[in-house]
């Protein structure tokens, strides 16, 4: 039956591509544009801007029915007459073309082939599955009669769409009664993932597929968090992965990554962050005073050394270039010594000391060399000008000797 | 038999002592003018010592020249002072070549027989331009890209010939490494040849001719004439000058070094406010304020028209002029020559006053 379906809708769509005077003729958006009914007249005003209409595809492609027929005989169920889909045929209707690698490919060589199995593994799914008519389906965040493509940046699935379509259900009013936080899209808004891709727009942070999944979608397990966060972090999933903190907190069940940074609330790392002292992140599992501590507080300090003689090295390269000097060489240190920086932050996820300590003797010896620079610069700077007193004295002399030789000649 | 007796009676040395002996200079109320030639020649001068100690350095290649004038600023023992000096010195020539241009025209210098030595000038200050033109692009930075690829577009747009001009300069239809690698010809091959030649021609005639004398400023018929030697008088307040031109390249190298800038980059953004020169700037600012179409003609081709024109005149003004420079022709022509000086003053200050664009 479902073979036969989508035997049908692919010969509709194929004859209806192949002759477009016939593709012109869809009565049904005829006819609905001219209802009274709100519901039934708004899919024919929506659907001329829908991708589905722009590759060809007609009402009767999901709904069935003779386009051709000007008549209400044209929804006749004998003549392939669907109506409109129910919320579980969705999905399935969807798939009938979508997961299909061979007809997707006849409209992009390189088409995303939507999976059924994956699918069934969202929880969305699987509560749908359990009777739940509440939980998402396609037209849920692709909308319905007006679809516009991923890369349209007016779909409400592009990049920096979809926190907030996630939150049309995602929130405290529609979740009320499901056993699932609904406070996400709040903490997101305002983490730093959330602030880059909603405010600055930067379509490189993450929205809340790119750790969920879409299809898919499903909190990521304890297990694969580090994963999950390592998909873009992967230096600090790597050196975390074969660190003696993983370990432990595998022992205690606890997951990596979120137990110090959180989750959709996480915020831009700071030193604060690592103290055993209350409101530092150690503080969950160590004690104040522990040796934990007295590792972390040294480190602290010594980022705190790096951080102070980055800002020493660009003041005086900065101060160098307003008075004219050149001074690529030591902003090149400056720059490797700000990724060395970048490296010990990153470093800190080996819970490491030694190899900590390697990174930041790095940065500092960096960090010396743009300093340096910068006095070198200064040095240079100030010798000019005492050089350009001295050449005007000597001029100046010059001067005074010539005058006094004309004026002696003319005497 | 001392060297100086040898080489006296090899080299004609004797001619020589006739001619400066005889050298005398005009000693009158402008006599103040006569030094901004010799102060033209001096800075030229330290163009071409200090250019040879560039070329010791410089790589004129896409991929060398940027980083060869980063290396002469940073690690080349006062390769700094030289670069500066030299870019410095630019400007300078070129305003001394322009004090010393609209000083002999307003003393009506191009009077018979001088015509050609006029216009030998005026050869030598459009050298001057393209001296300038040609070195701005070399140290291979972003304004400087920038500005090239804005100038030559205006040549391009030159009636018949642009297209063809502005290929020619830049070897292609875009600036690129090709471009560097000409200009770099250009600066020290073909424009230095010319200006020998010229320079040559016009010191040839200066000294066959003798100073000119503005009229009335001649003695009256009876009266001596007032006049200095040129060896040592005029030499020695030549050098008074000289050394204050050296005292104010000193000043600026040290006070604001010549910048280097970002390295050209042809796929980035043109830098806001980009402006030519100082020397090109009336012109620039010309363009500008020209709206983009004048009485069914295109504005820059009427703007670039208008100086080619103008230029034409003011070379040809020796023939234009009265041989005497007396009557209300000559007093025309005075007046041209201020309100021809307003205008270059005026325009190139709205460059950099924010004029209107």
């Amino acid at each position: 039956m479902r073979a036969l379906r989508r035997l049908l809708v692919l010969a509709g769509a194929l004859l209806l591509a192949a002759a477009p005077v016939r593709a012109a003729v869809d009565t049904c958006a005829e006819c609905h544009r001219g209802l009274d009914d709100p519901r039934l007249k708004a899919p024919a005003l929506g659907f001329p801007h829908d991708i589905h209409a722009e590759r060809g595809l007609t009402c009767a492609a999901c709904h069935g029915g003779d386009p051709a027929d000007p008549e209400p005989s044209a929804m006749d169920p004998d003549r392939g007459f669907k109506g409109a889909p129910t919320r579980a045929q969705i999905a399935p209707l969807c798939a009938s073309c979508h997961a299909d690698a061979a007809f997707m490919k006849r409209y992009n060589p390189r088409p995303y082939v939507f999976s059924m199995a994956e699918w069934q593994t969202s929880v969305h799914a699987k509560l749908a599955a359990q009777g739940d008519a509440k939980v998402a389906t396609c037209t849920s965040c692709h909308g319905v009669h007006g679809i516009r493509p991923p890369k349209d940046p007016a779909s409400p699935v592009f990049k920096t769409n979809v926190p907030r379509t996630c939150a049309k259900c995602h929130n405290p009013g529609y979740m009320k009664g499901h056993a699932v936080p609904a406070d996400q899209f709040a903490l997101y808004s305002k983490s730093v993932h959330g602030v880059a891709l909603l405010e600055k727009g930067d379509v490189s942070a993450p929205a809340c597929n790119d750790c969920h999944g879409n299809h898919g979608a499903a909190p990521p397990g304890l297990k694969d968090v580090t994963m999950v966060c390592g998909t873009c972090h992967g230096r600090e999933a790597e050196l975390f992965e074969g660190s003696r903190m993983k370990a432990g907190l595998d022992a205690l069940g606890k997951p990596g990554c979120v137990t110090c940074h959180g989750n959709h609330g996480v915020q831009r790392p700071n030193d604060a962050m690592l103290s055993a002292a209350p409101g530092g992140r150690c503080a969950g599992c160590h004690k104040p005073g522990s040796v934990a501590e007295q590792g972390t507080s040294a480190i602290v300090a010594s980022l705190s050394g790096l951080r102070g003689s980055l800002s020493v090295a660009d003041s005086l390269l900065k101060l160098a270039e307003v008075r004219g000097m050149e001074t690529a060489a030591g902003r090149g240190n400056l720059k490797e010594a700000q990724d060395a920086l970048v490296g010990v932050r990153a470093g800190l996820h080996s819970f490491d000391s030694k190899q900590i300590g390697a990174v930041l003797a790095e940065g500092a010896a960096l960090s010396r060399k743009a300093t340096d620079y910068g006095r070198e610069a200064l040095r240079d700077w100030h010798n000019r000008r005492v050089g350009m007193a001295l050449s005007l004295v000597v001029i100046l002399i010059l001067i005074g000797l010539v005058v006094a030789k004309i004026r002696q000649i003319e005497r | 038999m001392s060297l100086n007796d040898w080489l006296r009676e090899r080299l004609g040395l004797e001619a020589l002592d006739h001619v400066i002996e005889k050298k005398r200079v005009p000693v009158h109320r402008h006599t103040f003018w006569y030094y901004w030639g010799g102060m033209t020649l001096f800075l030229f001068g330290v163009q071409v010592a200090t250019g040879i100690l560039l070329v010791l350095y410089y790589r004129p290649s896409a991929d060398e020249a940027y980083e060869s004038v980063r290396f002469l600023m940073t690690q080349v023992s006062f390769g700094w002072l030289i670069r500066s000096i030299h870019s410095w010195s630019a400007n300078l020539l070129v305003g001394a070549a322009m004090i010393h241009m609209f000083s002999a025209f307003m003393l009506k210098s191009y009077r018979r027989p001088r015509e050609v030595t006029w216009l030998t000038g005026m050869g030598l200050f459009v050298l001057c331009l393209a001296f300038g033109f040609s070195g701005y692009l070399l140290p291979w930075n972003q304004l400087a890209f920038f500005a090239t690829k804005v100038g030559t577009d205006i040549m391009g747009s030159v009636p018949l010939i642009g297209p063809f001009l502005a290929r020619l300069l830049r070897g292609g239809d875009q600036i690129t490494g090709g471009t560097l690698t000409r200009f770099f010809g250009f600066h020290v091959a073909i424009l230095p040849l010319c200006m020998t030649a010229l320079l040559g021609i016009h010191l040839f005639l200066v000294q066959w001719h003798g100073m000119s004398v503005p009229p009335g400023t001649e003695p009256p018929a009876a009266a001596p004439k007032k006049e200095m030697r040129f060896v040592p008088d005029f030499l020695l307040r030549d050098l008074v000058g000289w050394l204050a031109a050296l005292g104010a390249l000193a000043l600026l190298a040290a006070l604001f070094p010549w910048e280097l800038g970002l390295k050209a980059d042809p796929y980035a953004f043109a830098p806001a406010g980009i402006k030519p020169e100082w020397y090109f700037g009336y012109m620039f600012q010309t363009l500008r304020m020209i709206p983009s179409r004048v009485l069914g003609i295109e504005g820059e081709l009427l703007g670039i028209e208008g100086f080619g024109l103008g230029a034409l005149v003011w070379a040809l003004v020796p023939f234009l002029d009265t041989p005497d420079g007396r009557g209300p022709r000559a007093g025309f022509w005075r007046v041209v020559g201020v309100l021809a000086m307003l205008y270059v003053i005026v325009f190139t200050l709205l460059v950099y006053r924010g004029g209107p664009s």
